[in-house]
């Protein structure tokens, strides 16, 4: 089979899979008990007549038979047009466009921080192989690895606002503040610190853990040895050849969290009351607004798929050994 | 929803007429001054955030998400034809005068003078017409039912409005005229949707004492002062709200100073933490949301008065308020009202009395044959799940106290914590009790207006599902229901009171329910900033009457 | 559904025999350390009735008081002590641990060795791998916990749909790789049964790998079973470590002095408990098979 088959039988996969997910966030929220009905009706409806509950029920599409919701559904997602959330009143794209810069601020941040952290910290592990550095710095690593990320940000906040007073606990900005410029941004960076502290401190070991050993394994390569047995300094071969080597399925790890970029904050979010898109859809799911729901399901679901088709494509590349 | 908001009646967060002391409770420095009610701390600030700890969609009186504090914060930007008074009584306010005919169909309404909405055109008894049409003729909601009734509004002249109703209703003044906000027709008659209207320069214009100047649902919302505001300046130039995804993070932000007061009753053993902090103190006071013990009674044997009366006496609800709200709630009444509420019957009497409760079980027949500590209901153990929210800590203790002492009397509980949308559906699926339920034994509360109308005591209890909207226990009995219509439709005081007190001593008897206590509402703030604070009996300080200047309030 | 752990390089042998001796040292020191944790919460956790000062669900002092001779680590909201709560909290978080981790590695490995024996079949198995795990997981929790109610069982019965995934894909890689050995091909052609070769030939090979997962996910399932607790989504009735902290949070320990009796031990002892298991599967896995890191 050739490699442009291959691919093309993989994105098919990739399709199926797709379909079939974003059919299940479909019914996800329909499967779970309660009714979004009191969202859409406010808080009077328990004092509602059956007739204005049928009325609200029809506005909001939900008398439809399920497979006429359905189209509607796939409708809403090939036009891009997801409607109205019940509870704001407010189209959906423009909630979930707000939210998305919040959320990518708090991941991609932490993902730089915790891929440069991570990769030198391993590199150097690897390095010093069975070392007093290596056993030492596994532990931790392990150790944060098991680390609640809850309790990590609570005490962060317990500590670092609460007691000492230095850092906003929460939010993205000042609300209310009206800053501009450069006060701004540094208002938004203060905010910032604790979420991206906890998600990065709790991020640092995957990629440590794989770049630990993906050194290992390189710098057990003959080439390596050969290049060590010409005279080569230690340094300088770890620096020009091992690492640069390495890096290369760290990276797939890093496209793999990419994709976790996007939803996968839900709790940091919570305790750092953070407007980020994990927020938005803890808050949908809680209330049951089915529009917002699926919305914030489908960027989720798509973003990971995305994040792994990506490490597929990418790791054939990147490594030339693979390479059929 | 933390409580769910039942309005068939009231207005978000107002009590009717305490004739009691009023609720503002004195700080440290003991302030207790039934005139303003203030708790203790500076009289008026230039800014003041509050922190929130719900979605609250968008601000309009169409869009608005929770009863509290959602409509309280609509309510800082909107007026209505009456105010609620600091005993919970309706007074008039954007009218001046309100006149009802002796036949209760009719009400006319005088406007106040210079009354002028945010943008400077004068609010006239056109606006008041127009509102009722406008709501009436609008999406189903809180005000399109609470003006139901009404058959025909037409504005006589500038500030003239007669409203005619089609049935006398003992709660107009407070469940309507004190409840619908007023809208400027100059804006919304151009509004066809008025559900998804956006929030903009000109969605936002009230007449209130604030203007919702910044608005971004589930951040924040910033609200300026309406200098020309027609019952004074507000005492607070800017509020600034903030969104918190949880209490402990609105707590700890109270702490660091990055927020000075919220609009959420802090945790009974906050109370004192606060307080020991020595820059803020609590607002307390007791507040009209209940919190019940309730059974499907259509389930044997919760359908036998005798049984149901037997949980009740085994429940120790004294005990339930010293251990888990550390006192900081009333003990609940067995005839549902609170004892603050005018309408509160003392000759019902409250008795936890286990062996009482033993006897009357014998008396049934239900006798722990095999003695392993469970009586038995034909053959099988008496035992029941008891379902409570899964986000309401203090309920979940609430649960397991009431499950070890129901088994100190041969009934066995077993605790089911659930999500909170699950609890809604199995307590009451569809938010319709037409639809049945799907549960033994639940915690559930409801909220500060079920008290503050006496009319909504009917809807409890009445088996109609039209007047019996909030039967959840699925109670049903001919007595009861007579009573219940009766107090429906009593326009005479007097008459009314009378039906009041005997619905309440045959709730206490026949136990369609189990009221258990009434947190006290505890708000913490830094007297610093702002701590003019002025409560309303059964509903707490966080409504608009606290910013409102002293010579201004109702 | 990445092939990362499929197309991870081969070391020669040369570099696996030197890099194998070097990584021995440390790694059965640090699988010992983390046997030795194991070990200790699970002597803990059976001798939780005789260690434990109070039962756990005794109002056994004055609630929210500090640790005093009476109780080591002060008392909860109710007046529970909090060590005797941390002693049977071992219980309940090694249980839901184990028993989730050990469900997953049962779905887990059953999929993968479908997956991997049978091309056709574990196509489309793995498709279905690839769907639970880019599904929003708190929905599919809410859901799941609706429809199963709230019970430890129910708990690990949601750990284990959860977890189950990643297993099923490094079991898979693990038999692709075996399926076109030798011994395996020539089992086949001399007419072996499917049944018999995965039986014989298959499963042996993957169980230890199987194994290693196991101790890993029961890290994670001890982390998650926290992480549902704490978000009122597992049972806050149950005395684990992660009520414990969803108390501590409702009742606003994290601000008081408190946070250093009442969350300091439960958080410690859920990042021990995970550490250990860590630890162990970490030491398995990289004596097993040292190539297959799970991403």
């Amino acid at each position: 089979m050739n490699a442009r088959r291959l691919g093309l039988a993989r994105l098919g996969q990739y399709a199926i899979v797709l379909v079939v997910a974003v059919s299940l966030n479909f019914a996800l929220p329909r499967l779970m008990p309660g009714s979004p009905l009191a969202l859409i009706a406010g808080v009077e409806v328990g004092e509602m007549s059956p007739e204005e509950r049928a009325a609200v029920t029809a506005d909001a599409g939900l008398d439809q038979p399920l497979v006429v919701q359905y189209l509607t559904y796939w409708k809403s997602i090939l036009t891009l047009d997801f409607g109205y959330s019940f509870r704001q009143g407010t189209p959906i794209e423009e909630l979930v466009l707000e939210r998305v810069p919040w959320t990518l601020l708090l991941t991609l941040t932490a993902l730089v921080v915790s891929a440069v952290v991570g990769i030198a910290l391993g590199a150097f592990a690897a390095w010093r192989r069975g070392g007093a550095w290596d056993v030492s710095s596994l532990t931790v690593m392990i150790a944060l690895e098991s680390t609640p990320q809850f309790w990590l940000g609570m005490l962060f906040i317990a500590l670092f606002s609460v007691s000492l007073g230095w850092l906003p606990s929460f939010g993205a900005t000042t609300a209310g503040a009206d800053l501009t410029g450069l006060a701004w941004l540094a208002d938004v960076a203060e905010h910032a610190v604790l979420p991206v502290l906890t998600l990065s401190i709790l991020s640092i070991p995957a990629v440590y853990l794989s770049m630990r050993y993906s050194t290992l394994s390189v710098l057990g390569e003959d080439y390596i040895r050969t290049a060590q047995a010409k005279g080569l300094r230690p340094r300088a071969v770890m620096l020009h050849h091992v690492v640069r080597t390495a890096l290369l399925p760290v990276t797939t790890v890093l496209a793999l969290r990419l994709g976790w970029a996007f939803g996968g904050t839900v709790v940091i979010e919570t305790v750092f009351s953070y407007p980020g898109l994990g927020r938005l859809m803890y808050d949908a799911v809680s209330a049951r607004d089915y529009p917002v729901m699926q919305a914030t399901f489908l960027v989720f679901t798509v973003a990971v798929l995305l994040a792994n088709l990506l490490a597929d494509s990418l790791y054939p590349r990147l490594d030339p050994r693979t390479r059929v | 929803m933390y409580e769910r908001r039942i309005t068939r009646a009231g207005a978000p967060a107002i009590g009717l007429a305490a004739v009691l002391a009023l609720g503002a409770c004195g700080s440290d420095d003991g302030t207790e001054d039934a005139g303003s009610a203030g708790a203790g701390g500076a009289t008026t600030a230039e800014s003041l955030r509050i922190g929130i700890m719900s979605e609250e969609g968008n601000l309009t009186p169409h869009t608005y998400a929770t009863g509290f504090p959602g409509l309280n914060l609509t309510m800082l930007s909107y007026d209505s034809l009456m105010q609620i008074d600091e005993n919970g009584q309706p007074q008039p306010w954007l009218a001046e005068t309100v006149e009802g005919s002796a036949d209760g169909l009719s009400y006319t309404i005088g406007l106040a003078d210079g009354v002028t909405w945010h943008d400077g055109e004068a609010l006239t008894a056109d606006d008041v017409a127009f509102s009722v049409q406008y709501y009436q003729a609008g999406p189903p909601g809180r005000f399109a039912t609470a003006l139901g009734n009404i058959t025909q509004a037409v504005a006589q002249d500038e500030s003239t409005v007669v409203l005619t109703l089609a049935a006398p209703d003992p709660s107009f003044e407070l469940r309507t005229l004190a409840d619908v906000p007023i809208l400027p027709e100059h804006v919304w008659s151009g509004v066809a949707d008025p559900d998804v209207a956006p929030f903009d320069e000109t969605t936002n214009v009230g007449s209130g004492p604030y203007r919702l100047v910044e608005s971004d649902p589930g951040v924040s919302y910033s609200f300026e002062a309406n200098p020309e505001y027609f019952r004074g300046e507000p005492k607070v130039d800017e509020l600034v709200v903030v969104q918190f995804a949880d209490e402990a993070g609105a707590t700890a932000a109270l702490r660091s100073g990055e927020i000075d007061t919220m609009m959420r009753s802090v945790s009974p053993e906050q109370i004192d933490v606060l307080r020991g902090t020595g820059t803020l103190d609590v607002v307390e006071a007791p507040e009209y949301t209940t919190t019940l013990l309730v059974f499907d009674t259509a389930v044997a044997p919760f359908d036998q008065a005798e049984f149901r009366r037997a949980v009740a006496l085994a429940v120790d609800r004294q005990r339930l308020v010293d251990d888990v709200f550390l006192g900081a709630a009333v003990v609940g009444n067995a005839g549902w009202v609170h004892p603050d509420s005018p309408w509160y019957d003392e000759s019902v009497e409250t008795v936890h009395d286990p062996e009482e409760a033993a006897g009357l079980l014998d008396g049934l027949g239900l006798t722990d044959s095999d003695s392993d500590g469970i009586r038995e209901l034909d053959g099988a153990p008496l035992s029941f799940e008891l379902l409570v929210a899964s986000n309401n800590a203090l309920r979940m203790r609430l649960a397991e106290l009431i499950g070890e002492q129901l088994g100190e009397v041969g009934i066995d509980i077993e605790v089911s914590s659930v999500e909170m949308q699950t609890l809604d559906d199995a307590v009451w699926p569809g938010y319709d009790v037409a639809q049945g339920r799907n549960y033994e034994l639940a915690m559930w509360g409801w909220s500060a207006p079920s008290q503050a109308d006496i009319g909504q005591m009917a809807s409890l209890v009445a088996t109609d599902p039209a007047i019996g909207n909030l039967n959840i226990t699925g109670y049903s009995d001919p007595g009861t229901d007579a009573l219940a219509a009766q107090l429906d439709t009593e326009l005479d005081t007097t008459a009314r009171e009378q039906v009041a007190d005997e619905l309440q001593q045959r709730i206490a008897e026949e136990v369609p329910f189990v009221s258990l206590l009434h947190p006290n509402g505890a708000y913490g703030y830094n007297p610093d900033v702002f701590g003019d604070w002025v409560s309303i009996t059964g509903s707490g300080p966080m409504t608009k009457l606290s910013f409102i200047p002293g010579d201004g309030q109702p | 559904m990445t092939t990362t752990v499929s197309t991870d390089p081969e070391p020669g042998p040369a570099a696996v025999v030197r890099r194998g001796r070097r990584l021995r040292d440390h790694t059965t020191a640090l699988g010992a350390i983390g046997g030795v944790i194991v070990l200790v919460l699970v002597t803990v956790a059976v001798l939780a009735p005789v260690l434990a000062p109070y039962d756990p669900a005794e109002r056994a002092g004055t609630p929210f008081s500090s640790p005093s001779p009476d109780h080591l680590l002060g008392t909860n909201d109710v007046g529970q002590d909090l060590l005797s709560e941390m002693i049977y909290g071992t219980r309940v978080s090694l249980t839901v641990g184990i028993v989730a981790a050990a469900a997953a590695m049962l779905i887990g490995t059953v999929v993968g060795l479908i997956g991997g024996y049978f091309p056709r079949l574990g196509a489309v198995a793995m498709r279905g791998v690839d769907v639970v795990l880019i599904l929003p997981f708190l929905p599919l929790l809410i859901v799941l916990a609706a429809y199963l109610g709230r019970s430890i069982v129910n708990t690990v019965i949601i750990i284990a749909i959860l977890i189950w995934a990643p297993t099923a894909r490094v079991i898979r890689a693990q038999v692709l790789s075996l399926a076109n050995r030798d011994y395996i091909v020539a089992a086949r052609s001399m007419g072996a049964g499917h049944g018999y070769v995965l039986w014989r030939h298959v499963l042996p090979k993957t169980m230890l790998l199987a194994i290693g997962e196991f101790v890993a996910a029961t890290s994670g399932a001890i982390l998650l079973e926290s992480s549902l607790s704490f978000l009122g989504l597992g049972d806050p009735l149950q005395e684990s470590w992660g009520s414990t902290l969803y108390w501590a949070q409702a009742r606003g320990a994290f601000l008081t002095p408190a946070w250093k009796w009442w969350v300091l031990p439960p958080g410690l002892l859920i990042m021990f408990s995970a550490l250990g298991f860590a630890l162990l599967g970490y030491a398995l896995e990289q004596r097993i098979n040292p190539r297959l890191r799970r991403s």
